[in-house]
């Protein structure tokens, strides 16, 4: 099956093959440039851009405050997800219908009018305070990423492994943690990996919730390009595709790539 | 007690997304609707005025335009892509895979960001052009409907393609070489085999990307600016700029219906035209 | 298989730990300003000012309305000091957004000319004085531009970026589109709009801070803006062949405020940071060093470094004045005119 394709459609995805990784190719290229525009060829290679982006604390605040938003909001949906994922796959016939549609309405919703109904309600209503509200968004954003991808892999376990390891006599708690859990490790894992890419990729819920002082790495990204069109953005995107292959290596080392695909 | 254990294992996510999405938009919708007394529409009057300004409903327009063709090229492209790395040798295959993941993984930012250096005055294009002589002068191409569209299918492909990739690996090999066997070509097979089995793949991938073209932001902000608004970046002013937090919440409202009549619509379009369901 | 999980979980808790341990202890002080000329805003005002005050300063960036905005939405709080331009400082005064000055707290507000010193009654005095003119590159306009009513030469097709409506100077586009046409866009907006159209197929984009438009003419995107003079430096700075246009009908005074909000925090430092913005050394470096022109009367500069800015009292006395009362609440009415105008 794999001899007789036609080299026209050889040609044609080679070719959009380039022009899915050219951009990136160009981003790397410039962020490497000795100018203070941006070019590509780069006319002399220097790292000091690099350096640039630990020099603005702008940078430094909004990349520290994207990690504790990835983080924290993953963490935070892992904990609630988790369980909701395991009630739904468990007591599925106990619980309507109408449960699995609910958790998928952070996806369905755009997010863009999500970060416009947090502002009102959660900053100005409530008046709680930007870091949290932030946190509450991205938390919220990523919930159903955790519940899909935890119920997917919850869905090929054998509830009755459970039953049997309770029925001995062992607490239901303590037989999810080394029964349940260590099963569907690779589902948590994953659901962690996406979610955090999610998360840190984010422009449109954190574009109406940051606030003076705190804000996120994206948001910093624009903000920075209405200011200056310097090799600073492509270096910071540079960065930002190292961390991304840094986690696609581990992704690949510990469950391999057809789970990002799902 | 089933029913309590699972009540109580989903209750914090269904706490969470109840009081913290479900509320806040119902809120937004509930702000769109005037007094019964607040024009010849009544309740409606916000929608009204709306569709009758002109400007707002070329943006509305527009954003469907601008979403329509984003999805209609990038499943074109998409799905000769996904043909081709469907058939690969396993090792080519993962390579490909991974290479259009690798695009997905970046963000949305980044990614326009490299067509803003591309399409510039002094970008890229305008220098191999000049270089070539096919122009003399630089061609103005921000800031212009295509620069947004280009940039989105950029953003789009690599998820159309994983996407397909699946869809035509799932399509069982017997079934083509049947097909091939009873003398169909590689094209009457396509056309007959694998396109028919590929649709209700095809029409998840186009409402993903539909959607996704349909409310975005940040691709629009930085290549379409202030002329080429879109629904997403006309919230944005509407809301921050304006400070029309009642104009703001009718663009929302609006947004959303289409994207939930969409979802609606094309998920039971695809349930019906999948040959493999009973 | 446990104990890769269990490392995971340790290392992201471990990085959990030491992102929440925050910096504690310094007092934040929170600037809010157009995030224009950073670079040298932190060498000249900011890093002199937190070894100063020993504490910690914060920014909050934004084009004026977006972040009047955002105040209003906080209700005044969150940022200890904010720099607007007169006509957003006015608007945020009529909201009850900020607190009246406590003048015996700046000492310094005594060397300012007369109309730095308290523009807004009681509220923030101007810390620089400015004007909205128009900027070309000479290297591509040909003849040279001198008057607004060169904004609709044919020759300038595609090559001009105006303020967007909801800047300080986006409604000036409209009176002197006004003026194009004969008429006081204030009267007959119907007038002002329809020349403003005939401007359309000359417009490239319309811009939202100063920056931005310098990133359009430094990207050769433009060659014409309308724009407040202390983009003039850091324009030339990215294009040497920028020139400043001698208008025959006249410039448009701009004062830059600053301001206190009812919700700051530090109160006392708000006043300390405005007091040492106005001195006289600071104004000094500021105008030397091409960023703002100074208010403060003790500063003393060369024809050369006066050359780009409003300096001197006859000069300041010769610009038009506007009148915010009159233009702050057409510029609501105006937006979806403008919108319908370069949006379609």
């Amino acid at each position: 099956m794999t001899n007789r394709i036609h080299p026209v459609l050889i040609a044609f995805t080679i070719l959009i093959y380039l022009f899915l990784l050219g951009p990136l190719i160009i981003i790397f290229g410039a962020s490497l440039s000795d100018t203070t525009y941006l070019t590509f060829p780069p006319q002399g290679l220097s790292l000091r851009w690099f350096e640039n982006i630990w020099e603005i604390s702008a940078f430094r605040r909004t990349i520290v405050t994207s990690l504790q938003m990835a983080i924290l909001g993953t963490s935070i949906a892992l904990l609630i997800g988790i369980p909701a994922a395991y009630a739904l796959n468990r007591y599925r016939i106990a619980l309507p219908g109408w449960l699995s549609t609910l958790f998928v309405l952070p996806i369905l919703v755009p997010e863009i009018v999500i970060g416009f109904s947090l502002l009102r309600s959660v900053t100005v209503q409530a008046g709680i305070p930007v870091w949290y509200a932030l946190l509450i968004g991205h938390t919220l954003l990523v919930i159903p990423y955790v519940i899909r991808v935890v119920s997917a892999s919850l869905a090929s376990f054998d509830f009755s492994i459970e039953e049997a390891a309770v029925s001995l006599g062992s607490h239901p708690a303590k037989t999810f943690f080394t029964i349940v859990l260590p099963n569907i490790r690779s589902g948590v894992i994953a659901a962690f990996i996406l979610s955090f890419i999610t998360s840190i990729n984010d422009v449109s819920v954190s574009l109406f919730l940051t606030g003076p002082g705190i804000s996120t790495l994206p948001i910093q990204l624009l903000a920075h390009m209405e200011q200056f069109f310097d090799p600073t953005i492509a270096s910071v995107s540079v960065v930002l595709m190292l961390l991304t292959i840094i986690v696609m290596i581990i992704v690949e080392r510990t469950l391999g790539l057809a789970i990002v695909a799902k | 007690m089933k029913r309590i254990a699972g009540w109580m294992l989903a209750s914090p996510a269904t706490l969470a997304i109840t009081l913290l999405l479900v509320l806040p938009v119902a809120a937004t919708i509930g702000m769109t609707f005037g007094p019964s007394d607040g024009g010849p529409w009544g309740i409606v009057q916000p929608y009204a005025n709306f569709f009758d300004s002109a400007f707002q409903r070329r943006v509305l327009w527009r954003t469907f335009e601008v979403a329509g063709w984003v999805t209609v090229i990038s499943l074109a492209a998409g799905l000769v892509t996904a043909y081709v790395v469907a058939r690969c040798p396993p090792w080519m295959k993962s390579t490909l895979v991974v290479l259009a993941v690798f695009p997905l993984l970046t963000g949305v930012v980044v990614r326009s960001f490299a067509w803003l250096v591309l399409l510039g005055r002094q970008g890229m294009i305008n220098e191999f052009l000049l270089w070539t002589g096919m122009i003399e002068a630089p061609l103005s191409m921000l800031y212009t409907p295509g620069a947004v569209i280009v940039a989105m299918v950029y953003i789009f492909v690599p998820l159309m393609v994983l996407v397909l990739v699946g869809v035509l690996e799932n399509i069982p090999e017997d079934l083509l070489q049947a097909s091939s066997s009873l003398g169909a070509g590689p094209v009457a097979s396509f056309v007959q085999v694998t396109l028919p089995l590929a649709v209700p793949g095809l029409i998840v991938g186009a409402v993903l990307v539909f959607t996704a073209s349909f409310t975005s932001y940040a691709t629009p902000h930085l290549l379409g600016g202030s002329r080429q608004m879109m629904m997403g970046t006309f919230l944005q002013q509407r809301a921050m700029v304006a400070f029309d937090w009642p104009g703001a919440a009718v663009v929302a409202a609006i947004m959303l219906a289409v994207i939930v009549a969409t979802v609606l619509v094309m998920t039971r379009l695809a349930r019906r035209l999948n040959p493999m369901a009973t | 298989m446990m104990p890769r999980l269990k490392s995971l979980t340790l290392s992201s808790l471990s990085t959990l730990a030491l992102l929440a341990a925050a910096p504690a202890g310094a007092t934040t002080f929170t600037i809010s300003w157009w995030g224009f000329n950073g670079d040298k805003l932190q060498d000249i005002i900011v890093n002199p000012f937190q070894e100063m005050c020993d504490c910690e300063v914060v920014f909050e960036t934004g084009n004026n309305g977006d972040r009047v905005n955002r105040l209003q939405m906080r209700s005044g709080a969150g940022v200890d000091v904010i720099y607007l331009t007169d006509s957003y400082s006015q608007a945020a005064i009529e909201q009850g957004l900020f607190q009246p000055i406590d003048r015996a707290q700046i000492p310094n507000i005594d060397q300012l000319y007369d109309l730095a010193q308290a523009p807004q009654g009681e509220f923030g005095p101007a810390y620089t004085v400015g004007r909205i003119g128009l900027v070309y590159d000479s290297a591509r306009v040909s003849p040279p531009i001198t008057s607004w009513n060169d904004l609709w030469r044919e020759d300038l097709a595609g090559m001009i970026s105006l303020p967007n409506i909801t800047t300080t100077s986006g409604p000036m586009v409209v009176l002197r589109a006004g003026a194009h046409a004969g008429v006081n866009a204030f009267e007959d907006a119907d007038a002002a709009f329809g020349a403003l159209a005939e401007l359309v197929p000359n417009v490239v984009t319309n811009y939202n801070t100063g920056s931005e438009m310098i990133n359009l003419f430094s990207t050769g995107e433009i060659a014409v803006s309308m724009t407040q003079d202390f983009t003039l430096n850091p324009l030339r700075a990215a294009v040497p062949t920028i020139e400043w246009a001698q208008l025959e009908d006249g410039e448009i005074a701009v004062l830059n405020t600053l301001n206190i909000p009812v919700g700051s925090e530090n109160v006392e430092l708000a006043h300390q940071f405005i007091n040492f913005v106005l001195s006289a050394e600071i104004q000094q470096q500021l105008a030397e060093q091409g960023v703002d022109a100074p208010v403060n009367t003790m500063v003393d500069l060369t024809p050369e470094q006066a050359s780009a800015w409003t300096y001197g009292a006859d000069q300041i006395a010769s610009l038009h004045r506007i009148d915010y009362s009159q233009l702050n609440p057409a510029r609501t009415q105006w937006l979806d005119r403008w919108n319908e105008t370069f949006g379609m």
